[in-house]
C-alpha cells in the first residue's frame, strides 16, 4: 500500500458552458491516511469527487486513485476501477429502497469480481462480512432485513458506510455524510466512520463545510487553498 | 460474480407493486384478446374449410362453383336449376363413383331449410376431419313424413322427438304456402356440427315428393285433390345436387371431367376443398381486418410500459447515482431499465396466455355443444410461444428508450444526485 490512495495533478476541470471550476495542480492522499477536505457548498468538492471517483472523466491532468489512473477515454476501466477499490458515501439517500440493508452493503460485491474476490480470498463469506461491518456499526437482528426506507437517517448513514467498507476498498469518500445527523449521531457516526477505515486500512476522503469536525482526521485541507480556479474567480 | 441485475430489476418491480400491476394487467388483457380472436380466428376457418369432408365432387347444374357451394352445402342462395333424376342415376353407376347422396332443397320451416335427401346422408356426410353425423336423440327417418333436425333447429325453436311440424313451400322465413295436411313427425335431432346441416331440416326424396303431389303447376292443390300416394311410386323427376365419393382420390379428376363435359344437361362438379377455398377468400377479408385490430390492441396494452418506467425515472435518479457509485456501469443501468420492461412485458404475456387458456376451456364446452366449434384444441401451443417471445422481445425495446434516458442521465448526474 505504498501508493497514495489519490494522486492528482495539473487537474483542471469546467463543465460544458461553466467556467473552470477546478483548476488543481497537486493533491495527494497517502495510503491509509484520513483526510478531511473543508469547502462551501458551490465551490466544486462534489465535482472534486465525481473526478477522483471516475464517474466524470477529466480530461485534463491526470487524477489516479491507488496508482491506477482514472483514464478518461477509458469509461469501463474508470467504472471497475471504482467498483474495486472505492466506497462512497452520499449526504442522504444512501440506499437502493427495493433493497434490504443488508443487500445495499452487498451491492458492491455485485458490481465487482474484484473485490468480492478479496473477500472469499481471505476466507471471508460476503454475507457474514456485511453482517459483521453493519454489527459493527450497530445494525443488528431484524433491522437488516427491513426495508431500507424504514431506517432512520442514522441508520441509513451507517449502512452507507458498511458499504462503502465491504471488500476492503483502498479509499472512502464521504460526501457531507453528517450533514443530516443531530449532534450526537454526528460524532457517533464519524467516530465509527473513521475508526472503520483505519481499522481496514482503507484511506479516507472526508468533505464537510463544518470544520468542527476536523480534529478527528490526521490532516486538513482548504478546497479553496488549492483550487486556482476559486481563487480566480 | 456479477449481481444477477434480473434479480435487482424484479425487486425493483416489485417495489413500485400498484404501478406495474396495473401495467401488467393492461398487457394481460390485450393479449387475452389477441390470443382470444386468434384461437376463434382458426377455429372459425378451420371449421369453415371443413364444412363438407370426405366428399370429392359437388354435382349440380351448370353454374359458378362458389354458387353450387353455398346452395348445396351453406344452403344459402337459390340453385339456378335442377337436374334430373336420370342424370343422377347415371351418375350414382358410374364406374368410380362409391357413394352417393342426393340433395334436394327448395322448402323451409320457418325459415330453415329442408333438405330432401336419404339415408346415405347420414351415412356419408362427414365434416372436420371426418366426423360423421351423430344422432342426438332418436334414429334417421325410414318413411315419408318423418324428419330429422340439425342441432340449431331444434334448439332454437324448441322442438322435442315425437313433435309434429309443417314444412313451407319455398324457402323464406314467413312462407303462406304451407304444405298443409303433411304433419312431419320429428323422429330425430342431430349432435351440433358447427356447420349448416345444425340449420337444416332433413326429410326423405320421398317426403319432397309426396309433399309436392298436385304442386305440379307450382300453386297449391286444390283441397281434397291431393292423392293417397303410394310412397313407391314417389320417385323425383329431379332433384338440386349430388355429392359424390369416389373410390380413390385418382379418379376424382377424370369424374369430374367426365361430369362437366357430359352431354345429356348442362352439369357442373367441383371439389368442395377447391371451391371453399375459393370462398373463403371472399369473405375471408373481415379475418385479417379482426387479426389486425387485435394486434394493435396488443401495441396499445404495450405502450404502458413506455409510461410505468418514464414516469418513475425522475425519482430514481437518486437510485441510479447510487448504483453507480457502487460501481455500475452505464451499460448496467441502461440494461436494469431494459429487464424491467421485458419482465413486465413476459409477466403479462404469460399471465394473459394462462387466462385466455383457462377462460377457452371453462367455455369450450358450452361453445363445442352450442356451435359446433373446436376452441383451444390441445392448448397453448407454437401460436402462444410465438407470442410470448414476440411481446417480451417488444417489451425490452419499448424499454431501451427510458433505459437511454435513465442511462444518459446518470452520466449527466455523476456523483451530484439532485433532491
Amino acid at each position: 500500500m505504498s501508493m497514495p490512495a489519490i494522486a492528482i495533478s495539473g487537474l483542471r476541470f469546467a463543465w460544458p458552458g461553466a467556467p473552470v471550476l477546478l483548476d488543481i495542480k497537486s493533491f495527494k492522499v497517502g495510503a491509509g491516511e484520513a483526510v478531511f477536505l473543508a469547502g462551501a457548498s458551490g465551490s466544486g468538492k462534489s465535482t472534486l469527487l465525481g473526478l477522483i471517483a471516475g464517474i466524470t472523466p477529466c480530461d485534463t491532468g491526470t487524477v489516479s486513485v491507488l496508482g491506477e489512473r482514472m483514464e478518461p477515454r477509458r469509461p469501463a476501466r474508470r467504472d471497475a476501477l471504482r467498483a474495486a477499490n472505492l466506497g462512497i458515501v452520499f449526504q442522504l439517500f444512501n440506499l437502493v429502497p427495493y433493497l434490504s440493508p443488508l443487500e445495499n452493503v452487498l451491492l458492491p460485491l455485485f458490481f465487482s469480481p474484484e473485490r468480492a474476490g478479496r473477500l472469499t480470498g481471505a476466507g471471508q463469506a460476503p454475507e457474514d462480512e456485511a453482517r459483521r461491518l453493519l454489527g459493527v456499526l450497530g445494525l443488528t437482528g431484524d433491522m437488516l432485513e427491513r426495508r431500507a426506507t424504514a431506517l432512520s437517517v442514522g441508520q441509513q448513514q451507517r449502512v452507507a458506510a458498511a458499504r462503502a467498507l465491504i471488500g476492503h476498498p483502498g479509499l472512502v469518500i464521504a460526501d457531507e455524510p453528517t450533514s443530516a445527523l443531530d449532534h450526537d449521531a454526528r460524532d457517533a457516526f464519524l467516530a465509527l466512520l473513521t475508526e472503520e477505515c483505519r481499522a481496514s486500512g482503507a484511506a479516507l476522503l472526508f468533505v464537510s463545510h463544518d470544520r468542527t469536525l476536523a480534529g478527528r482526521f490526521d490532516r486538513q485541507v482548504d478546497l479553496v487553498a488549492i483550487n486556482r480556479a476559486g481563487v480566480a474567480a | 460474480m456479477r449481481w444477477p441485475l434480473l434479480t435487482l430489476a424484479l425487486k425493483s418491480l416489485a417495489n413500485r407493486g400498484v404501478s406495474v400491476g396495473l401495467t401488467v394487467l393492461s398487457i394481460v388483457l390485450s393479449v387475452s384478446l389477441f390470443l382470444g380472436v386468434e384461437n376463434i380466428r382458426s377455429s372459425v376457418r378451420e371449421s369453415f374449410n371443413s364444412t363438407i369432408s370426405d366428399t370429392d365432387l359437388i354435382v349440380g347444374a351448370r353454374g359458378g362453383s362458389i354458387n353450387l357451394l353455398l346452395y348445396s352445402v351453406f344452403r344459402l342462395g337459390d340453385p339456378t336449376a335442377n337436374i334430373g333424376w336420370d342424370s343422377y342415376q347415371l351418375i350414382a353407376s358410374a364406374p368410380g363413383v362409391a357413394w352417393t347422396v342426393p340433395i334436394s332443397l327448395g322448402d323451409s320451416h320457418r325459415g330453415y331449410r329442408v333438405v330432401g335427401t336419404n339415408t346415405a346422408y347420414f351415412d356419408h356426410y362427414r365434416y372436420g376431419r371426418s366426423r360423421p353425423l351423430e344422432m342426438a336423440e332418436g334414429r334417421e327417418f325410414e318413411r315419408v313424413h318423418e324428419t330429422v333436425l340439425g342441432a340449431e333447429v331444434a334448439r332454437r325453436l324448441d322442438y322435442g322427438l315425437g313433435g309434429h311440424i309443417l314444412l313451407s313451400h319455398g324457402i323464406g322465413d314467413v312462407s303462406f304456402a304451407e304444405h298443409s295436411g303433411h304433419d312431419f313427425e320429428i323422429v330425430g335431432i342431430l349432435e351440433p356440427t358447427g356447420t349448416p346441416v345444425d340449420r337444416s331440416v332433413h326429410v326423405s326424396l320421398e317426403s319432397i315428393e309426396a309433399i309436392h303431389v298436385g304442386w305440379e303447376s307450382g300453386a297449391p292443390p286444390p283441397a281434397g285433390a291431393q292423392a293417397a300416394a303410394d310412397p313407391e311410386a314417389l320417385v323425383p323427376d329431379s332433384i338440386t345436387a349430388v355429392l359424390v365419393g369416389a373410390d380413390s382420390p385418382i379418379r376424382v379428376l377424370g369424374l369430374q371431367r367426365q361430369i362437366n363435359t357430359y352431354r345429356g344437361e348442362a352439369l357442373s362438379a367441383v371439389m368442395p376443398g377447391v371451391a371453399l377455398s375459393r370462398l373463403w377468400q371472399v369473405i375471408g377479408a373481415g379475418e385479417t381486418a379482426f387479426k389486425a385490430i387485435s394486434l394493435l390492441v396488443v401495441v396499445v396494452g404495450m405502450t404502458g410500459i413506455l409510461t410505468a418506467l418514464s414516469s418513475g425515472l425522475n425519482e430514481r435518479r437518486r437510485e441510479m447515482a447510487v448504483l453507480r457509485a457502487t460501481g455500475a456501469r452505464p451499460a448496467d443501468i441502461f440494461a436494469l431499465l431494459v429487464l424491467e420492461a421485458a419482465s413486465i412485458a413476459a409477466a403479462g404475456a404469460l399471465i394473459g396466455i394462462a387466462v385466455t387458456w383457462i377462460a377457452l376451456s371453462l367455455v369450450a364446452r358450452g361453445v363445442a355443444a352450442r356451435y359446433g366449434l373446436d376452441l383451444g384444441g390441445t392448448g397453448p401451443g407454437l401460436t402462444e410461444l410465438v407470442v410470448f417471445i414476440a411481446v417480451t422481445l417488444a417489451g425490452a425495446a419499448l424499454g431501451a428508450w427510458p433505459a437511454w434516458r435513465a442511462q444518459r442521465n446518470a452520466l449527466a448526474d455523476g456523483l451530484s444526485i439532485r433532491l
